[in-house]
């Protein structure tokens, strides 16, 4: 429950732990406070993504295009999403082994968990980074509207339905067919993936840290700690992953 | 243990000794920090009032052309967001700095390297925000920045990303801050001092510590989508390309309105620590003022959207707002009747601190009745968007948070500087302050019900509204005139101020106990607390009492600290040292954040980007840099390896 | 405090107190004390209720304050402590009843306020008016099979019927509802007298309604901050009787004779047909911005300008209509009203003072006969 503010070594008279203080430890509950904080953080991320893709639902539905032209159904592939969120609950496994290793002064084993966490985590950003590529690809941009490829049978589909361009706009050019619907879809989720996929990296940072410093200072008594703080960072980042992993490819 | 029998020798450093740069700028100290806080904070204060009185020149007669249109809106908006951001905020957590740790018991905050990190990220945001000026003009869109007006084609230059930036670096700042006074507060406190035995200044920065962490992150998100707008082509608030511009507002407003909160509730229990200890008597129902600034911190939650009546948000939408707005009041005026029974049969002294607390109650109950009128949407629509907001914001503002600010200044400012502050200057000073606040303020109420909107940098004659804009321009300059008289104070007593000892005011709480200033360690031993006003308790063991509600358990061993940093016992208390990291992090964020601003600008003749990309990634090996010898210097202090 | 000093402390508040009940009193052009349409009326009721409220509330309040501080002020170097209260339970409870009740009324009113405020009668007159940065359109629709609470749709098979700005024309004792609409930022709708204000916010149409109750010209601002030239965005509503009003909406409708006549202005004539072949030269570019019907100009970005001979304001209401005004706009309206759009274009030398002089000349033989009211 200590923290490095003036401390004392001889003879003073040793603070009563559980009366003036919580009994946590200090670095602890300002990470879980800082942890509330950033839950708020991607509570208004998350939020403003689901009203924008409400309203693009609601629009395309008034048309009658919503199966056709859903971004959710047209770009959100669930087996890659799910790959991703198994890798990251799998490097919050191995990020609890660690700690354990750590709390059992077990540094080999330590490291093989911590390194298994940090290559786990770097798989789920590059996989990140893999989606956004493909995502581009198919028309999904940081752009207040997606350009949907569509299959010949779909061109043909929506172009009976006569929709007000404003609201779908058809394209063709030979083989290939578009419709470009304005919508925030893709800005609202690039920017919460984005800032999602940068907590996760900054954690890989810190958790090489961890690394680099149990390494060359294998005896410092307070690595568990460290490692459990690096630990909690990492399980919460997890978690929001959950949240949106639930809340925008799921539901 | 009488007031006579301490000893009055200053600890205060003598003139004699060369400023040491270094150990300042390499502080880890709560107290210098927060001294860094309350100067910065000052400085900012005498700029957001040159602003205002620039305003208020223009303003003074009809159709005038002392400022252009562009200009008046830029100074408005920078006013305001220097009064708020760069000034209430900074000098709350400045004296909340100072104080917090000595009231309870403790040698230092929590996190005494994030601590000042956090100064220097807030001084390097000022900078950001003050810079615009310099670089093709400042943000001139009010301080809740309403979209769409914020969008490029509406604000083109870099004014409105300065801002972005400038508040997203001292939002951070604030953040970090706010985790420390948490852990701090729930952690550190000396034996014996339960929750309910803390003081209430300390009760109020908790509270307002949890309120940012929860407040703040909605507009961070905001104003990063705003930013996404301008520089990436994203649409968040953009309805010409299917974005929402209200939705601006309930992100802005769901911050905003719990941040006057944390602008007020500190203020408030610095009035609850003031107004007993000039009454001679405890705080009046301890319990329901410390409840009632939770309930506060709460229901500002919820109440955001009291902000945007007109907005056509329904009755429904209004009528909840309304009534949740209302019940708000109720709290308050709990504390406002318990302030007074505080008085009600005490010995009340009137000094300068006094009078201002008083004067922060007065004005504050009209702050908070034209918050009564505004808080009912029918009459809200006339009032909102007029002077008569104008006039209660300034109101609970600066009747509120400055005047109560001044008294915090006059109780503290003899434990920070071993000196008093001219009594007699101040009390002059008060009545000023306090009648041309008025002046000034007051007819606003008026011009907002004749029809006077706000945010217009001139109006025509013939309206009826310039007797009272003339008044209230020479009302701001007697107001400007108090504070200057302020600064004299300072600075004479400063210099040969009487001087002060352990505890000038006969208080009751624990940083009465250590010398004033106290050393860097604080307290020598830390002390056992038995009631919530251990000093007092020491002082006057048999003073009579109804009861104590139960929160007596032994008498008070307190005792008067007369020590320094050679006194005997001092060395074996090992303080964190002196470390640059904490100002290197900052400053290479800002330097980050600077090239950030010109994210899509060719800028110092360089090709589009080059030169954000440069400084950019300066600041970033500086960050990098900055964590690394953060790490290093925790690695030293570390309790456990016992390298000292 | 001493007897003769506290006495004359008391003399001050109350000549303060007279000052502000006086200075509330005058019926001025834009005061929310002296209203003319229902829903200014409903919410000024209300707010005396409130008002005489907080006034108790601050008398008490306040004098309690005074009163302890007076009566418990040190008197001399006292060592006794005073009696150590920490507080009473029952009277805490008590007053935060107090409040709550106080609250409880004013809750109350207001939802009843609000309510009668926000009918919207079937009867109502709609009329649209979109804001723009720095001016107010207002577009008048055939009233058959418009809704009240959902947006017109103006397209090809809905024009509206009329289009003017600056200067609302409605009728009196007839219940009017404003969709209020916005071009490019947000900006608000405030007519003190008549109603409070509601907000413009592009992408989102918004409703007021409101019944003017006397014949007059109202002064109008918009009152939400939309950029530089904010200060001077102003209309007047001008509330005509009911015979008046339809004689204006069948006169405005019609198509202006063709232009003639001159004018004295800038010590010159300026020629009403010269200056209508001045305004319909693509070189000038008048018609790119501006629309006055009956000629070719299809500008959508200005005011339309038709009958602007008749208008009471210029400039968004800032200038009293005048051939003078008229022409010193015309010349430099940069000068009157910083970062407007026309100053952009139309800088000072842009149109020679001859120029100015037949536009002048031109615009101004737009007239229609329509007695106007007084300004309120």
């Amino acid at each position: 429950m200590s923290s490095s503010a003036g401390h004392t070594h001889h003879g003073e008279a040793h603070q009563k732990p559980l009366v003036g203080s919580m009994g946590v430890d200090s670095r602890k509950l300002g990470l879980w406070a800082f942890i509330g904080s950033e839950t708020l953080f991607f509570a208004t991320l998350i939020l403003t993504h689901l009203i924008f893709y409400a309203r693009t639902t609601n629009t395309l539905s008034s048309v009658g295009a919503l199966e056709l032209l859903d971004p959710r159904l047209g770009y959100l592939a669930i087996e890659l999403t799910t790959v991703l969120a198994t890798l990251l609950l799998a490097s919050s496994l191995t990020m609890v082994l660690a700690l354990a290793a750590s709390k059992a002064r077990d540094w080999k084993r330590f490291r093989f968990w911590q390194l298994a966490t940090i290559l786990l985590g770097a798989s789920f950003v590059g996989g990140q980074i893999y989606e956004f590529i493909h995502l581009y690809h198919e028309g999904l941009k940081l752009a207040p509207a997606y350009e949907m490829h569509l299959s010949h049978e779909a061109y043909k589909a929506l172009s009976a339905l006569n929709i007000d361009p404003s609201i779908v706009r058809l394209k063709e050019a030979g083989e290939h067919a578009t419709a470009l619907v304005p919508s925030l879809f893709g800005v609202t989720f690039f920017v919460m993936t984005g800032f999602h996929g940068l907590h996760v990296t900054i954690g890989i940072i810190w958790l090489i840290a961890i690394y680099v410093k149990v390494l060359r200072f294998p005896e410092s008594p307070e690595n568990p700690m460290d490692i459990e703080l690096g630990g909690l960072y990492w399980h919460f980042v997890d978690l929001v992953w959950v949240a949106i992993f639930t809340l925008i490819y799921l539901i | 243990m009488a007031i006579a029998e301490q000893k009055l020798t200053s600890t205060a450093p003598t003139t004699s000794e060369s400023f040491q740069w270094r150990s300042w700028l390499a502080t880890v100290d709560h107290k210098k920090i927060g001294i860094i806080y309350i100067i910065s904070a000052f400085v900012f204060f005498i700029i957001g009032g040159i602003e205002a009185m620039l305003m208020r020149v223009q303003l003074g007669t009809p159709n005038n052309t002392f400022l252009s249109a562009d200009l008046y809106n830029q100074l408005f908006t920078m006013h305001a967001t220097t009064m708020v951001f760069l000034v209430v905020m900074p000098m709350n957590v400045g004296i909340g700095n100072y104080v917090v740790p000595l009231m309870i018991g403790a040698r230092d905050m929590a996190f005494p390297r994030l601590n000042a990190f956090s100064v220097w990220l807030f001084l390097g945001g000022g900078f950001l925000l003050y810079l615009s000026f310099l670089t093709g003009g400042a943000t001139n869109v009010g301080w809740f920045a309403y979209a769409p007006l914020t969008q490029t084609q509406f604000s083109p230059g870099q004014g409105v990303d300065y801002w972005i930036l400038g508040l997203g670096l001292t939002g951070v700042a604030s953040i970090a801050g706010a985790l420390n006074f948490i852990v701090t507060v729930l952690n550190m406190r000396a034996p014996g001092m339960t929750i309910n035995r803390m003081p209430l200044f300390v009760w109020m920065n908790l509270v307002v510590s949890f309120i940012l962490i929860f407040a703040f992150p909605t507009f961070t998100v905001a104003s990063i989508q705003l930013l996404f707008d301008r520089q990436f082509g994203a649409a968040f608030f953009n309805p010409a390309l299917g974005g929402d511009a209200v939705l601006w507002q309930h992100l802005f407003w769901f911050f905003g309105h719990p941040e006057v909160y944390i602008l007020i509730l500190p203020v408030m229990g610095m009035i609850s620590e003031v107004l007993p200890v000039y009454s001679r008597k405890p705080i009046f129902g301890y319990s329901f003022v410390a409840f009632s600034g939770v309930g506060i911190g709460f229901l500002g939650f919820i109440v955001w959207a009291h902000h945007m009546f007109g907005t056509g948000m329904g009755p429904l939408a209004n009528g909840f707002f309304a009534a949740a707005s209302m019940v708000i009041a109720i709290p308050t005026g709990v504390k406002i009747f318990n302030w007074i029974a505080t008085m009600w049969g005490g010995d009340v002294r009137l000094t300068t601190a006094m009078l201002y607390a008083i004067g922060f109650i007065s004005m504050f109950i009209i702050g908070g009745i034209s918050g009564i009128t505004l808080a009912s949407p029918p009459i809200d629509l006339q009032q909102t968007d007029s002077y008569y907001v104008v006039a209660h914001f300034h109101y609970v503002l600066f009747g509120g948070s400055i005047l109560g600010l001044f008294a915090g200044a006059f109780y503290w400012f003899p434990k920070m500087t071993g000196r008093m502050l001219n009594e007699m200057l101040g009390k002059v000073q008060f009545w000023l302050m306090l009648i041309s606040m008025n002046v000034t303020f007051f007819p606003m109420h008026f011009l907002g019900t004749e029809g006077m909107p706000r945010r217009i940098y001139t109006y025509e004659s013939g309206m009826g509204w310039e007797m009272w804009n003339f008044i209230e321009t020479i009302g701001t300059f007697f107001l400007a005139f108090s504070v200057l008289l302020f600064i004299y104070n300072v600075l004479v007593s400063l210099r040969s101020g009487e001087v002060a000892s352990n505890d000038p005011w006969d208080a009751a709480t624990l940083e009465w106990v250590v010398p004033s200033p106290p050393p860097s360690y604080n307290f020598l031993h830390i002390p056992q607390v038995t009631s919530r006003r251990p000093l007092w308790d020491a002082k006057y063991p048999h003073s009579t009492a109804d009861d104590h509600h139960g929160e007596k358990s032994a008498p008070s061993q307190i005792r008067y600290e007369y020590s320094h940093e050679d006194s005997p016992g001092a060395k074996e208390i090992h303080m964190p040292t002196l470390t640059y990291m904490p100002m290197v992090l900052s400053s290479g964020l800002t330097v980050a954040a600077l090239g950030f601003i010109y994210i899509n600008q060719a800028i110092l003749g360089l090709p589009m980007r080059v030169a954000s990309y440069v400084f950019i990634a300066i600041g970033f090996v500086m960050v990098f840099y900055a964590i690394r010898g953060w790490v290093l210097d925790s690695r030293r202090d570390s309790p456990y390896l016992g390298h000292h | 405090m001493r007897k003769d000093a506290r006495q004359k402390v008391m003399l001050a508040m109350v000549m303060a107190g007279i000052t502000m009940v006086l200075a509330g009193c005058a019926n001025l052009p834009a005061t929310t004390m002296y209203t003319y349409g229902d829903h200014a009326t409903r919410i000024l009721d209300l707010l005396m209720v409130v008002f005489w409220m907080a006034v108790a509330v601050f008398v008490v309040v306040q004098g309690a304050l005074v009163y302890t501080v007076v009566r418990f002020r040190n008197k001399q170097e006292t060592t006794a402590l005073p009696k150590q209260i920490h507080g009473n339970t029952k009277i805490e409870i008590a007053w935060t009843i107090a409040p709550a009740i106080v609250v409880l009324i004013i809750a109350v009113l207001t939802f009843r306020t609000q309510a009668a405020n926000s009918v919207m009668p079937p009867e109502a007159i709609k009329i649209r008016s979109i804001a723009h940065q720095w001016w107010f359109e207002f577009q008048y629709f055939n009233q058959d099979g418009v809704s009240l609470s959902t947006p017109i749709v103006v397209d090809e098979q809905n024009q509206p019927t009329i289009t003017t700005a600056t200067d609302l024309y409605v009728p009196v004792g007839v219940p009017i509802t404003i969709q209020l609409d916005a071009a490019d930022v947000m900006h608000n709708f405030w007519i003190p007298k008549i109603a409070g204000k509601t907000y413009m916010i592009p992408g989102k149409s918004n409703y007021l309604t409101f019944t003017v109750q006397e014949p007059g010209i109202y002064k109008a601002f918009c009152a939400e901050f939309c950029g530089e030239a904010h200060a001077q965005m102003h209309f007047r509503l001008i509330a005509l009787p009911q015979a008046e009003y339809d004689s204006w909406k069948v006169n405005v409708a019609k198509i202006p004779a063709s232009a003639a006549g001159t004018v004295q202005v800038l010590g010159l004539t300026g020629d009403a047909a010269r200056g209508a072949a001045l305004f319909a030269d693509a070189k000038k570019q008048c018609a790119s911005c501006h629309v006055i019907a009956g000629t070719d100009a299809k500008g959508k970005i200005g005011p339309n300008l038709t009958y602007l001979g008749s208008r009471t304001a210029l400039g968004g209401a800032i200038l009293p209509y005048s051939v003078d005004n008229l022409a010193k706009w015309l010349q430099d309206s940069s000068a009157i009203k910083q970062g407007n759009l026309m100053g952009r274009v139309i800088k000072k030398g842009t149109l020679t003072d001859q120029e100015v002089a037949d536009l002048t000349a031109y615009l101004d033989s737009m007239k229609l006969s329509v007695a106007l009211p007084a300004e309120k």
